[in-house]
């Protein structure tokens, strides 16, 4: 019998261990503040995207040096610094001193959580999220792939033009940091002897608040209070005082109210149609071409996904016909018939490696989509490069312009070929992935990806080819997926390679590359 | 005698269950003396055609009737009077009536288990009987565990420690209750950025750790030949997020569920070697973040004496 207690004990013991070596699994993206690679002081010269002049935005000429007035910031800097909690020491290692990537990755995580497509309704009929009634099922906002590009380039144009300004008036009014004017005062971050006032921080905690607020109305607490501890931070971290902190609040509101006004009227609201108008726009295609795209879901959706995003406002591309490609193959024509023989191939013998790699761009529902794919890989590069945060937001800025203007032009293909799925046109066809409610041609992930590619090349030369074969990865993953042709993907790599294009041409503008 | 006949008896019986995660654990309350093996192969089938998504019940038109067929074979071997092992490897195939996903099929997980004998004690017209066991399961092939609800398994090693009980009467009838804990590790999914409550930046998948319980009654008839059972499983995960809305299950998720199950066993000689046949039918009564299942197993076994 005592055997066998020893086979108990030792069973529990494994047990124990196994349990004990359970790892905490990374939530964000581990890094921390670090020391600029330069600290681009002529950045309040760079090109503005939405504001005309870089001192648009008033600032109250800060109090000098030795002033009483400073003099009881800094104490109040200093206190704030000595009595932090343990909480708020937390705080300013999480944002670090380029925020902005923090509040990048923090859009990416609310874009994945609101990009949930809505379910059917009991007769069949599917409900459309409501904006005046973001809490009613289906919440608002459905954040599917074009929502998530328009939102970013939204929030990247409001955090650069902020920044830019922000860059104006460091180098104009030249108010050293806490840490350099009193010595008690310790800096959590690199000594890099950046100018303090504004708190280029403070802009961009606001104008990503604000700008994502609009965005993710739901959100608006949860923002609320990750502004209030991004805030705080920058105090207790010793790199901003409070009328810096302030002034920066000023920027950051004002450039998010540019942005959102431009928002308010680019045609987003009108992109998701009504069946009438879908009829129409399905129509033409059938006239024009003779084929068109249906849904193939049970219950059937009778109308794709934002139709008329198409029509919502480029950034840089001039108009979406700059950028349509020619027709795909017509069904059945031999063009297609090879391409329809390849997808089968696949779907037949699909190789381990193909399908980590159409699972690994997958990207789909609850997930940050490709536009977000490409942010977090832009993440990466930047705190690589150990870029400042006026040229991490540069790289965002024309990053998500490019990204949202491939995927108009891309939605414009959708809707004007209207081009049946892989399901749709090869009877029986099975994929492993979901095909998304759309048409076809051209491929989103092959446009979003083509352009995404390009920019970063152009931002981070060393490792072009890395990212073009990451494009290329991308689309090949949507024919292996079995919910493209290569048609697609071919065409829409070069489409969002021309979107690209044009972006970086008003990037080079800058002169600073 | 009839206590021999019983031992002799049962082992066979270890094979009836079956879970819907994965592979069967052996959780009934018989030992084979040393030297007897039994094998088996079973079949189950389970069928769903509604879910729970979350706790709110789930109908999708694009998955229609899914189906979850497995065909597993077992070795229980007794090492000693007191000790046995049990290996299984089942092979899984998953099929959708509707909708356009692929279906899937292959070796699932390997299954080891022992099982100790640590209690006999005879108590008024019966017998008190204790097991404790342990098990370790591992997936056996590469079969991908994010591809829900088609995957063949969560894709996790599991290692549980389980308490049975049983008490018999001399007449036949017995009352069994078991209590484990599962300890799940990791999955790997072939993506590296998921959401399960908030944004995970891994392909690594924490697949939630579980307890299990069961209730059984149930009663030897005909001279020990035949068993039937009747019994209640419950299923706990002790984390885990929700399948969103209208959106895929993934490994990470909180499975719960409830089943009844009846079981049958039959052999054809009196003692237990020789040929047996099994039948046993399941049903969900409850449930997490799983289908709402039906199904039946068929098996044959065979034991002998083998040293």
């Amino acid at each position: 019998m005592k055997k066998y207690n020893y086979i108990n004990i030792g069973l529990l013991l494994i047990t124990f261990l196994v349990s004990s070596c359970v790892e905490d699994l990374p939530t964000k993206y581990d890094f921390t503040g670090y020391q600029y690679s330069n600290l681009d002081a002529n950045a309040g010269q760079w090109k503005l995207i939405l504001h005309t002049s870089n001192e648009q935005i008033p600032l109250p000429i800060p109090v000098a040096a030795g002033s009483p007035g400073l003099l009881k910031e800094l104490a109040d800097a200093k206190e704030k610094q000595g009595k932090a909690t343990s909480a708020q020491r937390e705080a300013v290692t999480y944002w670090t001193n380029n925020p902005l990537l923090r509040w990048n990755e923090i859009a990416l995580e609310l874009a994945t959580k609101y990009n949930l497509i809505p379910a059917p309704n009991p007769d069949g009929s599917y409900p459309v999220p409501d904006p005046a009634n973001p809490s009613k099922y289906p919440q608002f906002p459905y954040s599917h792939p074009p929502y998530t590009s328009r939102m970013l380039a939204y929030l990247s144009v409001a955090q650069y033009d902020g920044l830019i300004m922000a860059w104006q008036y460091k180098y104009k009014f030249k108010r050293q940091a806490p840490y350099q004017l009193d010595p008690q005062i310790k800096s959590s971050y690199e000594n890099n002897g950046l100018f303090s006032y504004p708190s280029d921080g403070a802009v961009v905690a606001i104008a990503s608040r604000d700008v994502l607020t609009a965005m993710f109305p739901l959100e608006k607490e949860f923002l609320a209070q990750k502004v209030q501890e991004h805030l705080e931070s920058l105090v207790v971290a010793g790199i901003n005082v409070s009328s810096d902190v302030e002034a920066g609040k000023l920027i950051g509101t004002e450039v998010a109210k540019t942005a959102l006004s431009r928002a308010s009227t680019d045609g987003m609201k009108n992109a998701q149609t009504t069946r009438a108008k879908s009829d129409s726009i399905k129509n033409a295609a059938k006239e024009r071409f003779g084929w068109v795209w249906e849904n193939q879901e049970t219950p059937q959706r009778m109308v794709g996904l934002v139709p008329l995003f198409s029509k919502v406002r480029l950034w840089n591309v001039p108009n979406v016909e700059a950028i349509r490609p020619g027709p795909p193959p017509a069904p059945n024509s031999p063009e297609f018939q090879k391409a329809a023989a390849e997808l089968k191939q696949y779907a037949n013998n699909l190789t381990t490696d193909q399908r980590r790699i159409a699972n690994f761009w997958n990207d789909g529902l609850n997930t940050y989509t490709p536009p977000g794919h490409w942010n977090r890989f832009a993440k990466e590069e930047v705190v690589a490069s150990k870029l400042s945060p006026v040229r991490t937001a540069r790289v965002f800025a024309y990053l998500n312009m490019a990204i949202v203007d491939a995927g108009i032009g891309c939605w414009d293909a959708k809707y004007y070929y209207h081009y049946p799925r892989p399901i749709q046109s090869i009877p029986g066809f099975k994929t492993i992935l979901g095909t998304p409610n759309f048409p076809a041609y051209t491929s989103g992930h092959a446009t979003f990806s083509g352009a995404a590619a390009e920019v970063m090349a152009h931002f981070f030369p060393v490792n072009a080819s890395q990212f073009r074969t990451w494009a290329e990865e991308a689309s090949m993953s949507r024919i292996y997926g079995g919910i493209h042709y290569s048609f697609d993907a071919t065409a829409g790599l070069t489409q969002g390679r021309q979107a690209a294009a044009y972006s970086i041409s008003r990037a080079k503008l800058d002169g600073v590359d | 005698m009839k206590n021999h006949i019983r031992f002799l008896g049962l082992l066979c019986a270890s094979l009836g269950i079956i879970t819907i995660a994965h592979a069967q654990t052996p959780l009934d309350g018989l030992m084979m003396p040393k030297g007897e093996i039994c094998i088996a192969l079973q079949y189950d089938q389970v069928t769903w055609d509604r879910y729970w998504e979350g706790s709110t019940i789930r109908v999708n038109q694009n998955i229609g009737n899914f189906t979850k067929q497995m065909g597993m074979p077992m070795v229980v071997g007794g090492i000693t009077d007191k000790v046995n092992v049990i290996l299984s490897l089942p092979y899984v195939k998953t099929a959708a009536s509707a909708g356009q996903l692929t279906s899937v099929q292959g070796i699932q997980d390997l299954g080891i288990s022992v099982k100790a004998l640590f209690l006999e004690k005879p108590i008024g017209k019966g017998k008190l009987t204790g097991f404790s066991n342990l098990s370790f399961s591992t997936p056996a092939s590469n079969y991908l565990s994010d591809y829900m609800p088609f995957s063949l398994g969560f894709g996790a090693n599991e290692l549980g420690i389980r308490a049975i009980g049983k008490y018999e009467l001399d007449k036949g009838p017995y009352f069994r209750a078991s209590y484990a804990y599962l300890q799940r590790g990791a999955t790997e999914a072939e993506r590296d950025f998921y959401y399960a409550d908030q944004a995970y930046y891994t392909s690594k998948m924490d697949v939630p750790n579980a307890f299990q319980g069961q209730l059984t009654l149930g009663s030897w008839l005909f001279n020990y030949r035949l068993r039937v059972e009747a019994s209640l499983t419950t299923i706990r995960s002790t984390s885990g997020d929700d399948i969103r809305v209208y959106s895929m299950p993934q490994p990470t998720n909180k499975v719960n569920f409830g089943r009844v199950e009846g079981f049958a066993q039959y052999y054809f000689k009196s003692g237990g070697k020789g040929f047996g046949l099994i039948a046993s039918y399941q049903q969900a009564i409850s449930g997490r973040n799983m289908g709402q299942f039906s199904g039946y197993g068929l098996g044959i076994t065979y034991q002998f004496k083998a040293f």
